[in-house]
């Protein structure tokens, strides 16, 4: 079963942390996001392998805009 | 008057309502309010955790649990009994709605049985656990009481997916309509999704006794879990509330969260503290930095305003980077949902008591509990800011004209300068303390400590409104 992670709030982002095809535990970091003057780190809320990676540092995102996605 | 009946046998079907509200209670405390009918429900008392309620469950194996007349004064006999008797009164919920056959009768029932969980609002604890489909008049019910507790095969909704298919056209089953993640996440009508049924009476017994059985606070000695060191070193750098408030909480009965999945960015949930049950409202910073917004002011509203009229003392948290700015926000009522959230703190009676852990900006600050709201008592940790907004920020606007007047490479140096001067003029801790909006700088690791002498020292004091579904 696979998992989009979107981002919750508008926010540039500012790095991303995890690597395509890493396997990653529920509450791993994916992305962290710049907004309201903070760093806000997105993590994954299952378990699982990366499969993608929708965004780039410096991309500015949307709430609702798909970030990555886990399998 | 009530009925001993013999308790139902392990092989008798699951979904009877001598059978779900024997899993509710106390064993052996189970006795009828009514001899067993075709009303389609069962009214019961008992006890949890030896403290006396109210109980009725629908008959899900007699019409799908509909609702006729004779069923709903049922229900309301049994609500009016709870008020008089100063008791908590506990829904289990199977029932596709009002008995069609019926007609307006039932109706008539249904809007009955609203109007007693109206009168009994805010003057006792009302919750409901949703076991099966609970359609139209049946959904309102358990909208209208404190808590909604949803099991796996819980459902709720106005109209079910054949009639939105014919309607508008849209292809959706029960629970994509009306399911624990639907009303967990997306609609906030749930405060509680269940694991399995057993589950939903756990958690029900759990939040019954919170709210019911409030208790005393008892010394406490010297903490020694160091708090602050579950907050990030660096100022904006997001984290997690949660180890914050269990830290702060008594490690049992474990911290219940309502709504966890709903407007993540504000955490509300009871508790207890020094034994005495609280409940906790705090900013999340690692959703959204913790900022306040439209839904999140709305959920710690209704929270705030269910602790006040059942007298659950308030503790809380904050660390708020201010209001999310945003074309949404303002079309989705930031303006008018916030504004709840100044009302509900501002009219509570009940002992509340604020912590300022890190930021705390602007509207948003005056929003937590702050002292100009009335809060019983405002501490803050030593980092603590109180300000309109964050210094950078702030030189950013007053300094305009100042720092585009300088060549690029000396900005950065004038910057800092200004930033450090506004500090000091404007902003810190210590400045809100002399103001008197802080009453204290506390250590972090007397923060159980500070808060249970706060409660203690505050008179007990309640609410006296309904608990209306802001």
């Amino acid at each position: 079963m696979s998992e989009d992670i979107r981002a919750e709030i508008v926010a540039q982002v500012r790095e991303v942390v995890a690597r395509l095809g890493q396997l990653l535990a529920e509450g791993d970091p994916v992305v962290i996001l710049e907004s309201m003057k903070m760093e806000i780190p997105v993590l994954a809320e299952g378990g699982g392998t990366l499969t993608s990676i929708a965004v780039r540092a410096g991309d500015v995102v949307k709430e609702g805009d798909l970030i990555a996605t886990v399998e | 008057m009530t009925f001993v009946t013999s308790p139902p046998s392990l092989d008798t079907d699951s979904r009877q309502p001598e059978v779900r509200l024997a899993r509710l209670l106390d064993p052996g405390s189970l006795r009828h309010l009514h001899q067993p009918d075709a009303s389609g429900v069962q009214a019961v008392r008992g006890t949890i955790d030896g403290a006396p309620v109210l109980a009725y469950c629908t008959d899900a194996n007699s019409m799908a649990g509909a609702m006729g007349d004779h069923g709903c004064r049922h229900i309301v006999e049994t609500i009016d009994t709870a008020v008089r008797d100063g008791s908590p009164v506990i829904g289990l919920w199977h029932s596709g709605g009002a008995r069609l056959a019926e007609g307006v009768t039932a109706l008539h029932g249904v809007g009955q049985v609203f109007a007693a969980m109206i009168r009994a609002s805010g003057r006792v604890p009302q919750l409901s656990a949703v076991l099966g489909p609970a359609a139209g008049g049946a959904a309102y019910g358990p909208a209208l009481t404190d808590i909604v507790i949803m099991g796996p095969d819980g459902r709720l909704f106005v109209t079910g997916p054949d009639v939105v298919r014919s309607v508008t056209g849209e292809h959706i089953d029960m629970a994509g309509l009306g399911g624990g993640d639907a009303h967990g996440t997306k609609s906030g009508v749930v405060h509680v999704v269940a694991d399995s049924e057993q589950d939903v009476y756990a958690r029900t017994r759990r939040i019954t006794g919170l709210l019911a059985a409030p208790g005393v606070v008892r010394p406490l000695g010297p903490d020694v879990d160091d708090l602050r060191a579950l907050l990030p070193e660096r100022p904006q750098r997001a984290y997690d509330i949660k180890p914050v408030i269990r830290g702060i909480l008594d490690p049992a009965p474990r911290f219940e969260e309502l709504q966890a999945r709903w407007a993540p960015n504000i955490v509300v949930g009871l508790g207890r503290l020094a034994g005495r049950g609280v409940g906790v409202i705090a900013n999340n910073p690692l959703r959204k930095g913790g900022c306040l917004d439209s839904l999140s002011a709305e959920k710690a509203s209704r929270f705030v305003r269910m602790c006040d009229c059942h007298g659950v003392p308030m503790v809380v948290l904050v660390d708020v980077p201010g209001y999310l700015p945003g074309v949404d926000q303002e079309w989705n009522g930031v303006v008018r949902r916030g504004a709840k959230l100044l009302h509900a703190f501002a009219e509570a009676v009940v002992p509340r008591v604020t912590v300022l852990l890190r930021k705390s900006y602007g509207g948003a600050y005056l929003a937590m509990n702050s002292r100009a709201l009335g809060a019983t008592a405002v501490y803050a940790w030593p980092e603590a800011e109180v300000a309109v907004m964050g210094a950078r920020a702030a030189v950013g606007i007053l300094h305009r004209k100042r720092l585009a007047a300088v060549a690029e490479d000396h900005r950065p140096e004038l910057e800092t300068r200004l930033v450090a001067e506004h500090e000091r003029v404007a902003g810190g801790v210590a400045s809100a303390v002399s103001l008197g909006v802080v009453d204290a700088i506390i250590d972090p690791r007397d923060t159980r400590k500070v808060l249970a002498a706060a409660l203690a020292a505050a008179p007990e004091a309640r609410g006296d409104h309904g608990n209306i579904p802001l």
